[in-house]
This record gives C-alpha cells, sequence and structure tokens, in this order.
C-alpha cells in the first residue's frame, strides 16, 4: 500500500513538471482534434515500428549468433570480419548509419523496399550488440560444464545445444528484451529514411497542422506504450534470474 | 584392468607437471594415486582421462594407446567423478544421468530408465531424482555424479579427489559410496587424500612428488614404506589426522 501511493506521488511530481513546461512554453490548451483525423496513418505508423523492431530482432538474433562464431572460429579472416563489423557499429552513430544504408548501400545492392532496408540495417546494428552478449553469457558459463560435456563424449554441436544454450538463455532475456527496447527507439532513426513508422507519420501530420506539443505528446505517448511493458518485463525476468543465482 | 605409462611428460606453461613417468600395473581393480597437493596426481588421472594433451610419452588402458585417433571410442568407455562434480546446472538429477545415455550412447530412455533408477535407488538418491543440483548437498552431488560414471556401464572409472570439498560427515557419505563400487568389482583409478580408506579399498598404491612416482606397489608400502618421502607425507598426514582427533 505505501509503495502504491509512493508510486503515484512519484508519478504525480513528475508530470507537474511537464504540465507546468507545457502551460509556459505552449500557453494554450492542447487539441487532438486533428490528430482523430489522421488516427489511421498513425496507427499503421506504429505498427510498422513494432513490425520492424520485431523483425530487426528476430534477424538480429541470427546475425548476433553468426558475428559470435565468427569470433569464436578458428579461422582469423572471420574472426577479422566480425571485429571489424563490431567496431565500426560500437563507433558509428545509428543515424549515419541509417542514411548510408538507404542512400547508397540499399541502392547499391537494389533493395527498393525501405521496410526491408530499415529491418537490415537495423538487424545489422543490434546483432553486433548482441554478439556480445552471447559471449558474455557463454563465457559466464562455468568451465567445469565444458570439461563435464567433453569428458562423457558430447561433441560440440551436442555441448551447445544440450548443455551451454539452455543455461545461457535465461541469462541472456534481459539484455535482449533492453536491446529490443533499444531497437523501437532505434527505429525513430529510420524516419529520415522515409520509412512510414511511427516517428515519421506524427511528423506528416505535424507538418501538415502545425499541432507540434500534441504530436510530440502522441509520440512519447506511443513510444512508451510499447517500451514500459518491455520494461517491466526486464525487470521481472532479472528478479527471477537473481532468485535463482 | 591393466594401466601402461611409458615415459609420461606434461609440461604446462614451461613448467615440467609429469616428469618422464613410466610405470606398468596389471590386474588391478582399485588404483590409488596418493600424494601432497601440486604432485602431479591429478594431471595424470586427467591425462588417462583424455582431458588433456602431453608433451611426450604415451598411455595404453588394458593395451590400446589412449590418443587423438580413438578418443571419442575410449570416452564413452570411462566414467569421471570431478572434485566439484560438475554436474549440469539445468538438469535434474535423473536427466543429468539420461542426457549423457540419450546423447552420447544413443539409448532409449525407456530402455535405460529403470536401470538408471535402480542405481540412483542403490545410492540412496531415488527421493533426489527430480531435484536441480543446486538443490543437493555437496555429498548427495558427488553421489550423483558417481552415479552418472557408473551408468555408461564403463570399463573404467576414474574419480578425482572427490571428497576434497566435503565436510568429514558427506566425505563419509561419498567414501561410503566409493566403497559400493569396490564392492561391485568395478575397476577404478581414485585420487584421494584419504590415506586410510586408500589402504582399505586398493589393491595397488602410486605415490608421486614433484611429477614423479617415488613409489608404488600393494597397499603393503602404506605400512611399510620404502622411501623416505613416503615416510615424511605418511608422518604429516597421519600427524594431522591424530591432531584433529585431539582436537575434537
Amino acid at each position: 500500500m505505501k509503495k502504491t501511493s509512493s508510486f503515484i506521488a512519484a508519478l504525480a511530481l513528475y508530470f507537474a513538471v511537464f504540465y507546468y513546461v507545457a502551460v509556459t512554453a505552449i500557453g494554450k490548451p492542447l487539441d487532438f482534434s486533428v490528430y482523430f483525423e489522421y488516427s489511421k496513418v498513425i496507427w499503421d505508423g506504429w505498427i510498422q515500428t513494432i513490425a520492424i523492431s520485431v523483425m530487426s530482432v528476430l534477424f538480429a538474433l541470427v546475425v548476433g549468433l553468426i558475428l559470435y562464431l565468427m569470433n569464436e572460429s578458428k579461422y582469423s579472416v572471420l574472426k577479422y570480419l566480425a571485429e571489424i563489423h563490431k567496431t565500426i557499429i560500437f563507433g558509428t552513430p545509428l543515424l549515419v548509419i541509417a542514411i548510408v544504408s538507404y542512400y547508397y548501400v540499399g541502392f547499391a545492392f537494389g533493395i527498393d523496399s525501405k521496410f526491408w532496408i530499415g529491418v537490415i540495417t537495423l538487424s545489422l546494428y543490434i546483432g553486433a550488440y548482441i554478439a556480445d552478449i552471447y559471449k558474455g553469457a557463454i563465457e559466464s558459463i562455468h568451465h567445469n560444464q565444458w570439461q563435464a560435456a567433453k569428458m562423457f563424449g558430447f561433441n560440440r554441436y551436442q555441448t551447445y545445444r544440450y548443455i551451454i544454450f539452455p543455461q545461457v538463455v535465461m541469462s541472456i532475456l534481459p539484455p535482449l528484451a533492453g536491446q529490443f527496447a533499444l531497437t523501437i527507439k532505434g527505429s525513430a532513426l529510420l524516419s529520415y529514411m522515409a520509412t512510414s513508422e511511427f516517428l515519421n507519420s506524427v511528423n506528416t501530420v505535424m507538418a501538415v497542422s502545425f499541432a507540434y506539443p500534441e504530436g510530440f505528446v502522441i509520440l512519447a505517448v506511443g513510444y512508451l506504450i510499447i517500451t514500459i511493458p518491455i520494461i517491466r518485463l526486464i525487470r521481472h525476468l532479472e528478479d527471477r534470474l537473481n532468485y535463482k543465482v | 584392468m591393466n594401466l601402461q605409462l611409458e615415459k609420461l611428460m606434461k609440461i604446462y606453461n614451461g613448467n615440467t607437471v609429469l616428469d618422464d613417468i613410466s610405470i606398468e600395473v596389471k590386474d588391478f581393480q582399485v588404483l590409488a594415486l596418493i600424494g601432497a597437493s601440486g604432485s602431479g596426481k591429478s594431471t595424470l588421472l586427467r591425462l588417462i582421462a583424455g582431458l588433456e594433451e602431453y608433451q611426450g610419452g604415451n598411455i595404453l588402458v588394458n593395451d590400446s594407446a589412449v590418443d587423438e585417433d580413438n578418443i571419442d571410442d575410449y570416452r564413452k568407455k570411462v566414467g569421471f567423478v570431478f572434485q566439484d562434480h560438475n554436474l549440469f546446472n539445468h538438469l535434474s538429477v535423473i536427466e543429468n544421468i539420461l542426457l549423457v545415455l540419450e546423447k552420447v550412447h544413443k539409448k532409449k530412455r525407456e530402455d535405460v530408465l529403470p536401470m538408471v533408477q535402480e542405481l540412483l535407488r542403490q545410492f540412496d538418491l531415488a527421493e533426489h531424482q527430480m531435484k536441480l543440483p543446486h538443490q543437493l548437498s555437496g555429498g548427495q552431488s558427488q553421489r550423483v555424479s558417481i552415479v552418472r560414471a557408473l551408468a555408461i556401464q564403463p570399463e573404467l572409472i576414474l574419480l578425482d579427489e572427490p571428497t576434497s570439498s566435503l565436510d568429514p560427515i558427506l566425505t563419509y557419505e561419498v567414501l561410503t559410496a566409493v566403497k559400493k563400487l569396490a564392492d561391485q568389482k568395478k575397476d577404478f583409478i581414485i585420487v584421494t587424500h584419504e590415506i586410510g580408506f586408500a589402504k582399505n579399498i586398493a589393491d595397488y598404491i602410486i605415490f608421486m612428488q614433484d611429477g614423479k612416482i617415488i613409489e608404488h606397489g600393494t597397499n603393503n608400502i602404506l605400512q611399510y614404506p620404502k622411501t623416505k618421502e613416503l615416510r615424511s607425507f605418511l608422518s604429516k598426514v597421519l600427524t594431522f589426522q591424530d591432531e584433529d582427533i585431539k582436537a575434537g
């Protein structure tokens, strides 16, 4: 009970600050009527953002695994390829990569679909981070598990499939859910390549209606509706994991 | 069971861990490796298990060489009990045993389940079969590890200091389980600090120091040691055991 009232008080305080900013900076009541007219466009954009993010994370799981396996490969060329890709991704803003992908890479490979360029860009970007999540999780498995697998005659595939991955799954879920939240936010940068995702859809309405403050409120609420459940899920998974340990 | 080591060398990070070891032991059932920490006995056991590479020499178990060419088949015939039990953390007791049988030995679950359950019963683990490793005591975990090694019906079982991390009560529990292996006429090699236990169950003893075999023979060597190194080792071990008893 005490926790609930504290949470409500904190929430009220937070929104009071927003209300003060809104009243002083905007000076007029918010009017969302124009956004109702364009609700179909905004809804489609919101769904598009979810679709891009889900597809990107699914592909990024595979990209991450490939990069991890390349990193662990005995062939140094593969190792260096993975390392170079990760270094470029870690050192470059997503916005720059999105623009380069859209204007040059997509064109060079003859990919016209903005949706798919967006998905590929995000997958390659997030995949680099996911490769490190796999690496950290797999390295955290105690060496005695590998040793027992070796001693009892499991081959490499069986060791990963039956012993290592089942132990890794729970521990990578919280950081993976975190990456999903980052992907959703990152997908906003795809608006620069005119993908009809959530930010771009709302931007379009803002441009024709000049109702900017209302547009930003819709954007914030729209993203929070997706990200808050994910944040809650991460906390829940972390609690379960801590409890297990 | 026969074991033959020929000029065995193990060098690790520039240090000679096993130094030109040669020995032949014929027709043993229980072979105990004893010696102070760092003497090389656990390393020797891991080499016999095919867990580590060595830099020179040969290992022959029952007249077959343990090398890269036959290591996969060899491992299927050898059970290993690790110092820290090394159970698969995500699997229940029974699944720890069944996974090896199903995936490596390609046995059908329904064919091996009665045998596994019988082993669990013999080692007083039947009521714990659905528990995860972290829900077991150290002694129970080690007994599961023994059952896992036994379930593959190995020709040879290797035990690497199975009681080293256990308190006296749990040590007794595990040694009773190991004794059961001896009573069932299983062939095994055990690395142990439990000298009294080694004397009781082993029919052959190898004493090591600084990566060399100093003395070996039937368990009589523990009563009548020939070398000053083994005499000194035994006097220290027994002195500490006496002091433990007095302190207790």
